[in-house]
């Protein structure tokens, strides 16, 4: 057979031949000078770290500050409070507060490297990756499910998140981490680790019954184009689809070449039904796979083999009456053999249990059984098979009983099943040809493309990609171009995540977009100078973490100035720390730690909260595809909550969890109505108050003042100031006289007195104190 | 800060930046005029076009419209799963005449979907069409009672969408797109208008009591934009917003203490950061929900209502009452002012909604007879009150179904081609027909109508260009009806 798929690569070679030389020459020359001499489009070079004149700051980032500072007439603010600073730190860093004991010893620890220790403890935490992955999978547009009608899931999607999370907290070089996303499987030494890191760019949403398939098609490529070139290039290449970019030097070419980047991918699929695929070292995978087909083969004559004896001898037996088949067919459940059914009792016994379908069908010639007598034969196969036997003659009973016996050990051959990973996979070293389209419309094909990057980035197109053995290698070659140390963008574009984790906005405060439509950057020297850091200290984030963290910049006050905020009231400049709202899993998170409830387990298959019957019902199957898990399950850190693009969990959508649909940069900030009202009314506050007051009860007894105390240490690892010490203690029993007089029965002073506490620690857990990272 | 204006920070600008990625539900002015006024500089600049210029703080403020709206407030009755417009709203006797024979023509057409139509017998309507009212227009005897509104309405007869599947269908009829992640129409009428009652969500979906629609929550969902435009979920028993009211039997005195207490200590908090309105802002979306707790009960408490107005919604009768009570809701909602009301007719799958696969008769007559009544006395009770020249009411589903037959009990199947909708009220010249389909009812042959230009003639009649209503995000302008849409401008009165 090897001619077909011989002519079939021969076809792909001459197709590659022909684009080969299709495409022109292009490369940034193409554009005028204003586009070329966009800042972000050139190409990185370090700036000298400025000396200043000033005694304030630690290390060179703080010199860049203050150099933009003096500048605009403005001072740094001063030193945050040490309980303030290491709860912002807990927060940024691992998205959990620190507990009492974590304050106390920190606050008392008077030695200059108090807070260094405090950092390297917390970047060594497994928890660090559990919060910093989340700002990844919101770039990535990680979710679980398709989205659409059916909104089915993405089976074993959740390995990709405990893989975002462990490189992270291995520390995984960011050039590692963008190679082993974009092109895991073509690397050399691929294996199932990196392969599962390719379950990026399978992440967006699908449409299993598309209106037009053909442009379903190119909508797949089309989500993979805008996810990759915003994520790690900062572009809003996107745009370019239908025709050139309005705005910025991206032409429709630049679209369709890095369209062609991606084409060769085939989704795993049985008709709506998602697959995934056999992972691992593609030696190990490739003799696995060999091994069960061979094996499959064995057994696929065994099986025919058994089926035509067993034909034989049914066919014979039904001829010579030994096995009356209509009467045996017509037996159903009749408490005893109809009369005149001249057979044993056993094989009356065997028969009943036999549809009658399944009988009728084994007297046929397996070749020409239909469907349907396929399956009926297969359900059944073994009873079959015991009634053959009866009234099989000896040798023939010999020839089934030894071909069973092979079949079981072929059976028992099988290697174990390899891991699954929900990726793409390419059919070959070779493709189709690419086109550029009229409008984007996938049906107008307006030229052939190479793959390729946008024309601004290069001097001149990338050479040929170099196909791997089983793949076309042209997103090992993307990676490779992205990852180059001077490449203009990538290394700012992710420095500039981490800054904006950080700091609340990126020094670009547009993440997304770093092309002649984004913001201008705040303070390009120190952008340049932090992306020149990360290239040399070999892609390493945690090192940039700690520089950050470490910086004065980020131990400053977030106290605003009267002048200051006149002068630049975005803070962009950065004269103090700018508050700004935990994000929807930090705030969950946080809450669960304060009230002793959050189950700290890691990685594993996503878990599911209880979500209202009421939101349930928005569903056109309440709850389908929802099954809540254990509570001790459902406690665990937001990261772990399964994302289903069509139902996102109340606590967190209501809190701007992000949209799935694309990659997310910046969540929104709203501040609305219906937030109070699940933070005040919903059943996962009701629940964690009255953990909490629990806890209060059990751990400091009935005291008042002490529980106070101690709900002010875990909620914001301090004590409370007299006046709020009186106004709890005012609320206390205002609210215990309150709940006595609505009480239509009697109460007990015991279950008033932990109302009142849940009610208390309900305020507490909704005060801006806690809410905000300041 | 006059209703025309609209709060931005004073942050720097750039020609095209981004917003500050915040949104607040502005609590009625309360906090305009109070320390946020120090961040918050008045801007005459969406005087014009509403359009997320960089630098906006997003709001439910009331917005300016481009032009004088004929419509205040829109009620989307969402006929869930495709009624068939040839047994309701299209009447066609060459189809009837041809019943039981093949359909002829079709695989010229390029987007013919054989699997749907080819070897199937053409089905005649089994319903008698009638005029009706003084324009005479034809409406079936599946809707003997709107039938009786018919000169309020402008029946566009000749429809079509892109899609063949509920789930797409259902995203472009609320979102203009066949792809999942974008604003629906109710998102982008609040975006555009804001509201004038801060009291009550802006925007307000009532789902089926079967189930939602398929695809759920994004049919409402406000895709890039913030989550203050999208739909808010009413419900007809119990709590109408989900954790309305307070849990684990708190009484309204002790969540107001409660509420003092946030207020106490969010104020001292905030004494040490008065620079920082945000936090005022969070402080106020509290007491919003305490007065919303208060006000969305009683807009959907119909015990207000007089006999005589229940008896006209249905609500007491089996079939009519849960259809009538949404209906019922959706006019006293936009009595208050709530902008976007969208009431759905069927939820969960096949019968339980207007997809009638399995036979149009069980299938119709159940929806029909759920939905006539109400549905005219929506339409009455608005005309009553004077409130129908400010309501646009719409009417109709994802698509509409075949000629063909489907299966042994005549069903019929899923049809983008050719479809009915029909609006009143807000500006429409009522009594006419638009367009036309074959002569089978296949496609719109005469005149076609695009969901785009459904979606720019509502927000055209209420007082929005729909070429100028952008929002900005990920590179570039966006708008409800991408590059295409034209208002039909002969519905107009």
């Amino acid at each position: 057979m090897w001619p077909v798929p011989r002519l079939v690569s021969l076809f792909a070679f001459l197709a590659l031949a022909t684009f080969a030389v299709a495409d022109e020459p292009y490369g940034r020359h193409q554009f005028d000078d204003s586009s070329r001499s966009h800042w972000s489009f050139k190409k990185l070079q370090r700036p000298a770290v400025p000396a200043t004149s000033t005694r304030w700051g630690r290390n060179p980032i703080d010199a860049f500050v203050a150099d933009g500072l003096t500048a605009a007439g403005l001072e740094p603010a001063t030193p945050a409070d040490r309980v303030t600073l290491l709860r912002r730190v807990y927060l940024d860093l691992i998205g959990l507060p620190p507990t009492p004991d974590e304050v106390a010893a920190f606050v008392s620890d008077s030695s200059e490297t108090a807070f260094e220790r405090v950092v390297d403890d917390l970047l060594s935490r497994p928890q660090y990756g559990q919060r910093w992955a989340r700002h990844w999978l919101d770039v990535v547009r990680y979710a679980e499910t398709n989205g659409y009608e059916r909104d089915g899931a993405k089976p074993e999607a959740w390995k990709y998140r405990d893989w975002v999370i462990n490189s992270l907290n291995g520390d995984l070089p960011y050039d590692e981490f963008v190679i082993q996303q974009l092109a895991g499987d073509e690397i050399e030494g691929s294996n199932a680790d990196s392969q599962i890191a390719t379950t990026m760019l399978r992440l967006g949403a699908w449409d299993d019954e598309p209106a037009d398939p053909l442009v379903d098609r190119y909508d797949q490529l089309d989500d993979i184009v805008g996810t990759t070139s915003a994520a790690l290039l900062g572009m809003t290449l996107r745009c370019a689809r239908c025709h050139d970019h309005k705005f910025e030097p991206l032409t429709a070419k630049d679209y369709a070449r890095w369209t062609a980047i991606f084409a060769p991918l085939a989704r795993p699929q049985q008709g709506r039904t998602e697959l995934t695929r056999d992972i691992g070292p593609h030696a190990e995978v490739a003799a696995h796979q060999t091994r069960t087909k061979q094996l499959d083969e064995q057994k696929a004559t065994l099986v025919a083999q058994l089926q035509a004896t067993s034909w034989q001898v049914v066919s014979a037996a039904a001829t010579d009456g030994r096995l009356p088949i209509a009467q045996l067919a017509a037996l159903g459940d009749q408490p005893a053999p109809a009369t005149g059914v001249a057979v044993s009792d056993e094989i009356v016994q065997i028969a009943k249990e036999i549809p009658g379908g399944a009988l009728t069908a084994a007297t046929i010639e397996p070749d020409k059984r239909n469907d349907e007598q396929k399956k009926l034969i297969a359900e059944h196969n073994d009873k079959l098979l015991a009634l053959t036997k009866v009234v099989a003659p000896g040798e023939k009973r010999t020839a089934l009983d030894d071909l069973q016996k092979q079949l079981a050990a072929v059976q028992a051959a099988y290697p174990a099943p390899l891991p699954q990973g929900y990726i793409w996979f390419e059919k070959g070293p070779t493709t189709e040809v690419n086109h550029v389209f009229d409008r984007g419309d996938p049906r107008t094909p307006a030229g052939e493309v190479l793959p390729g990057v946008p024309a601004i980035l290069v001097d001149e197109p990338p050479a040929a990609p170099q196909p791997t053995g089983h793949s076309t290698g042209r997103r090992l070659q993307l990676a490779r171009w992205l990852v180059s140390p001077d490449h203009p963008l990538t290394a700012r574009v992710m420095v500039n995540r981490l800054w904006q984790h950080h700091f609340g906005d990126g020094l670009v405060a547009s993440e997304n977009d770093f092309g002649v439509m984004g913001e201008p950057p705040a303070n390009q020297p120190l952008l340049d100078w932090l992306a020149s850091e990360l290239v040399a200290g070999g892609w390493r984030m945690k090192r940039m973490h700690r520089m950050m963290v470490l910086s004065e910049t980020y131990r400053m006050s977030s106290a605003a100035k009267r002048q200051a905020m006149q002068k630049d009231p975005t803070g962009a400049l950065l004269w103090r720390f700018r508050p700004r709202r935990l994000e929807a899993e930090a705030l969950r998170d946080t809450i669960l730690a304060v009230t002793g409830q959050l189950n700290r387990k890691a990685g594993g298959p996503s878990v599911f909260p209880k979500i209202s019957r009421a939101v349930l019902e928005t569903q056109s199957v309440p709850g389908n595809g929802w099954t809540p898990s254990e509570p001790a399950e459902a406690q665990r850190r937001s990261v772990y909550i399964f994302v289903k693009r069509t139902l996102i969990v109340p606590e967190l959508d209501v809190l701007d969890f992000p949209a799935t649909e694309e990659s997310c940069a910046q969540r929104i900030v709203s501040t609305v109505a219906p937030q109070a009202l699940t933070l005040l009314n919903g059943e996962f506050m009701h629940e964690q108050s009255a953990a909490m007051a629990s806890r209060l009860a059990r751990e400091v007894g009935r005291e008042d003042s002490a529980r106070i105390e101690r709900a002010y240490t875990l909620a914001f690892g301090r004590l409370p100031s007299e006046n709020e010490r009186t106004a709890l203690l005012e609320f206390l029993d205002r609210q215990r006289g309150q709940i006595a007089a609505d009480s239509p029965e009697e109460e007990t002073v015991k279950s008033i007195d932990l109302k009142a506490l849940t009610a208390m620690c309900l305020v507490i857990l909704n005060t801006n104190e806690f809410a905000y990272l300041q | 800060m006059s209703p025309n204006q609209s709060p931005r920070p004073t942050q720097q600008f750039t020609l095209c930046g981004r917003n500050r990625r915040e949104f607040i539900w502005q609590a009625g002015g309360g906090f305009v005029g109070t320390a946020l006024t120090y961040l918050l500089a008045q801007d005459g600049f969406f005087n014009q076009a509403r359009a997320n210029t960089p630098g906006k703080v997003s709001s439910l403020d009331p917005q300016p419209s481009h032009f004088a709206p004929k419509a205040k407030s829109c009620i989307f009755l969402f006929m869930y799963g495709g009624p068939s417009h040839m047994d309701l709203f299209d009447p066609k006797p060459e189809l009837t005449k041809r019943d039981g024979q093949p359909m002829p023509n079709l695989e010229n057409d390029p987007r013919f979907d054989a699997a749907r139509t080819k070897g199937k017998p053409l089905l005649g309507s089994q319903w008698e069409f009638k005029k009706h009212g003084q324009s005479g227009i034809e409406i079936s005897a599946l809707f003997p009672k709107v039938a009786e509104c018919v000169d309020d309405m402008a029946i566009i007869r000749s429809c079509h969408a892109d899609s063949f599947a509920h789930g797409s269908g259902l995203l472009q009829m609320n979102t203009g797109m066949l792809r999942q992640g974008f604003p629906s129409l109710g998102s982008w009428v609040t975006y555009g208008l804001g509201t004038v009652n801060q009291n009550l969500p802006a925007y307000v979906v009532m789902l089926d009591h079967r189930g939602g629609p398929i695809g759920g929550a994004p049919n409402w969902g406000a895709g890039f934009m913030p989550a203050g435009f999208q739909g808010t979920q009413f419900r007809t028993s119990g709590d109408p917003i989900i954790d309305l009211s307070p849990r684990g039997g708190i009484t309204r005195q002790q969540q107001r203490q409660q509420l003092d207490l946030l207020g106490q200590l969010d104020g001292m908090h905030a004494a040490e950061h008065p620079l920082d309105s945000e936090f005022g802002a969070r402080l106020d979306s509290y007491e919003l929900a305490f007065r919303m707790q208060q006000h969305a009960p009683e807009a959907v408490d119909l015990a207000r209502e007089t006999p005589q107005t229940l008896d006209a919604y249905g609500l007491n009768q089996v079939t009519t009452e849960k259809f009538g009570r949404r209906c019922l809701m959706a006019r006293r909602l936009v009595e208050r002012g709530v902008r976007f009301v969208q009431v759905y007719s069927g939820g969960g799958h096949l019968d339980e909604n207007w997809d009638a696969h399995l036979g149009m008769k069980k299938n119709h007559e159940l929806h029909c007879g759920e939905t006539d009544q109400p549905i005219a006395a929506l339409l009455n009770d608005l005309k009553q009150r004077g409130l129908l020249d400010e309501t646009l009411v719409v009417w109709g589903g994802e698509f509409g179904r075949t000629p063909t037959s489907e299966g042994a009990n005549k069903g019929r199947d899923h049809n983008p081609r050719g479809f009915t909708m029909w609006m009143a009220g807000g500006g429409i010249n009522g009594g006419q027909t638009y367009g036309a389909t074959d002569d089978f009812g296949y496609a719109a042959v005469e005149k076609p109508v695009h969901v785009h230009d459904l979606h720019a003639t509502i927000l055209h009649l209420m007082g929005m260009d729909h070429e100028a209503l952008t929002y900005f995000h990920a590179g570039r302008d966006w708008r409800l009806t991408d590059v295409h849409g034209h208002v039909l401008s002969e519905l107009i009165a």
